[in-house]
């Protein structure tokens, strides 16, 4: 018998009876479930698969010219550098750096008022209400906004993104400063060091994994955002993907530049990896290969203790 | 309750344990006076500008753990605490250093906000992910104004000074490396060099030992008075080594039973 605490157990049962109630309170018609997958299926088959690559292509003109999106003339020595996706993807990554960069210098402040290990309540409570109303709103009104105030472009799209940024790592850095350990905190208020002291010297550091590996998820988030934002002409890889699942439906195409955009963000999860692996404690410990999962378990140990060895 | 009490008291603390009582409001039960006392009053006449006095001052958290201290810290003096675990140490320094609010009674002293106190908690406070010598330095930024910038570097005095905290602690060597792969002496020593690259007038140590072994707590101690002597700082010292105690420390405070008693003092 499974040894379990009772009341974990109860209340983890509870918990889903009342995720299945609301389920069923938010579904009138049970009956929207039968044929979806065929409906899925002849959607994937005729209008999705296969993935137009002509998006990793430069246009062709009528004299036979090769061109960039915007009209230049095609000058690198790859045609790819001047298809729809690497031109897209260069701005979308382009804009979501900088406000990824700029959102990050805004928020690690306002984070720090935030914080209830580092400032009183009545300085924490308006840092987080201001973090709170930044995030709010999704950025893709935001766009919407600026786009109203400022046209079409990627101004907008990078301002857009700068303030969610600013709400959405905010909370996410007040978070980790309000877990690092109280003993340097406290050393540092009995000696009287100042509010940015504190920040800068004492839980900017200890929180360092936790922040760049936030920042790093911020990017990769604002990169896969700009395929969102592009509908509201904010630019971008979005702006392409936008036109082609609008009348004349090219979904075809759009799917290649979904795939790019996966793509990309996988590529940006491994150099995220490889960034945090300088700050974690991990390199302090030796941890198995994951290939040795495939061999046997004596020869895995064997491997592993002779590794220790050297 | 009296006799309860009693029990686990020797004649001394008896004494100091009749203070209490006799202030007790006649009920019966112990309740906390927010008069300071005479003999407070009477030392408060004569006390040194620069000591720390603590008048009528009870702490803990929601109830009182130790009642009623009424002590002057001079400056030069070599305190240790001791007493069993839980029973109100690191509350009493906690307070002293200005962490938390005392329940009742005051604490003065003169000492800037800013660097005035150094204090080493029982897990040392240091930036684990930070070199060593960014920890010193982080004492010997408290010796600037707090208008500085954060970002300004130090100069060259201050950078000297950690310098030799470091040396006088033998910690020069291992200077740039992260403080989290170093061993438990090696750590401690860096949290005793950044209290001294401080150099305050009050050095509160919880634990200041800790578990170390002989080799490397005589070397700490020589090289901890050498300093401490010549910045002329107060220690209070908390020791779990009764002897280890009496051989560092000029004044013993016990604490028992929710009180405070200084060994050897006549007053009580």
């Amino acid at each position: 018998m499974i040894l379990i605490n009772k009341k974990l157990f109860f209340l983890g049962i509870s918990l889903i009876v009342l995720a299945w109630l609301s389920l069923d309170d938010l579904v009138d018609d049970w009956g929207q479930i039968e044929g979806a997958p065929e409906k899925l299926q002849t959607f994937f088959s005729e209008s999705l698969f296969p993935p137009d690559w002509s998006v990793l292509e430069a246009e062709v003109w009528a004299d036979g010219s090769l061109h960039k999106p915007n009209g230049d003339v095609c000058n690198e020595n790859l045609e790819l550098f001047c298809s729809k996706a690497w031109t897209g993807m260069v701005v979308t990554i382009k804009m979501a750096f900088v406000a990824t960069l700029i959102g990050f210098f805004f928020s690690i402040p306002i984070a720090s008022l935030a914080a209830n290990n580092m400032a009183p309540l009545p300085i924490a409570m308006p840092a987080r209400v201001l973090l709170a109303g930044l995030r709010s709103l999704p950025s893709i009104i935001w766009a919407l906004l600026f786009a109203i105030a400022l046209g079409f472009g990627p101004l907008p799209g990078i301002l857009a993104m700068t303030l969610y940024t600013i709400g959405y790592l905010g909370k996410l850095q007040y978070e980790a400063m309000e877990g690092v350990h109280n003993a340097p905190l406290e050393s540092g208020l009995a000696m009287g060091l100042t509010h940015s002291e504190q920040l800068f010297h004492v839980v900017i550091p200890e929180s360092s994994n936790h922040l760049l590996s936030q920042l790093l998820f911020m990017f990769e988030y604002n990169v896969r955002h700009g395929a969102v934002l592009g509908l509201v002409g904010a630019g971008g890889i979005g702006m392409y993907i936008d036109n082609y699942i609008n009348p004349p439906f090219d979904y075809n195409k759009a799917f290649a530049l979904l795939i790019v955009v996966f793509v990309v963000v996988v590529i940006i999860d491994l150099i995220s990896m490889l960034i945090r692996s300088f700050v974690t404690e991990e390199g302090d410990v030796k941890r198995p290969k994951w290939w040795s999962v495939i061999l046997p378990p004596s020869m895995a140990v064997e491997m592993y203790s002779k590794k220790e060895e050297e | 309750m009296e006799s309860r009490m009693q029990k686990h008291l020797n004649n001394n603390d008896l004494l100091a344990l009749n203070r209490i009582i006799l202030r007790s409001h006649g009920d019966g039960c112990l309740r906390v006076d927010k008069t300071p006392s005479r003999v407070a009053d009477n030392e408060a006449q004569q006390i040194d500008p620069e000591s720390v006095t603590l008048r009528g001052l009870s702490v803990g958290y929601d109830k009182p753990l130790v009642f009623d201290i009424n002590k002057t810290i001079y400056p030069g003096d070599t305190i240790a605490i001791l007493g069993s675990s839980g029973i109100g140490k690191t509350t009493l320094m906690r307070t002293i250093a200005g962490l938390i609010r005392p329940l009742s009674g005051e604490i003065s002293h003169n000492y800037p906000k800013r660097g005035g106190i150094g204090y080493i908690p029982q897990r040392l406070g240091l930036v684990r992910h930070s070199t060593v010598r960014s920890n010193v330095a982080l004492g010997a930024r408290t010796r600037r104004s707090r208008w500085y910038p954060f970002w300004f570097p130090l100069d060259q005095k201050l950078k000297d000074d950690v310098d030799n905290a470091m040396k006088a602690l033998k910690i020069l060597d291992i200077a740039d490396e992260p403080v989290r792969i170093l061993s438990g002496g090696q750590q401690r020593r860096v949290a005793i060099a950044r209290t001294l690259a401080q150099r305050p007038r009050i050095i509160l140590a919880d634990e200041f030992l800790g578990e170390l072994d002989k080799e490397n707590v005589n070397s700490i101690i020589t090289a901890t008075k050498e300093i401490v002597d010549e910045i002329g700082a107060t220690l209070v010292l908390i020791e779990h080594h009764e002897e280890r105690a009496i051989e560092l420390a000029d004044r013993i405070w016990r604490i028992i039973d929710e009180n405070l008693i200084e060994e050897g003092d006549s007053n009580q």
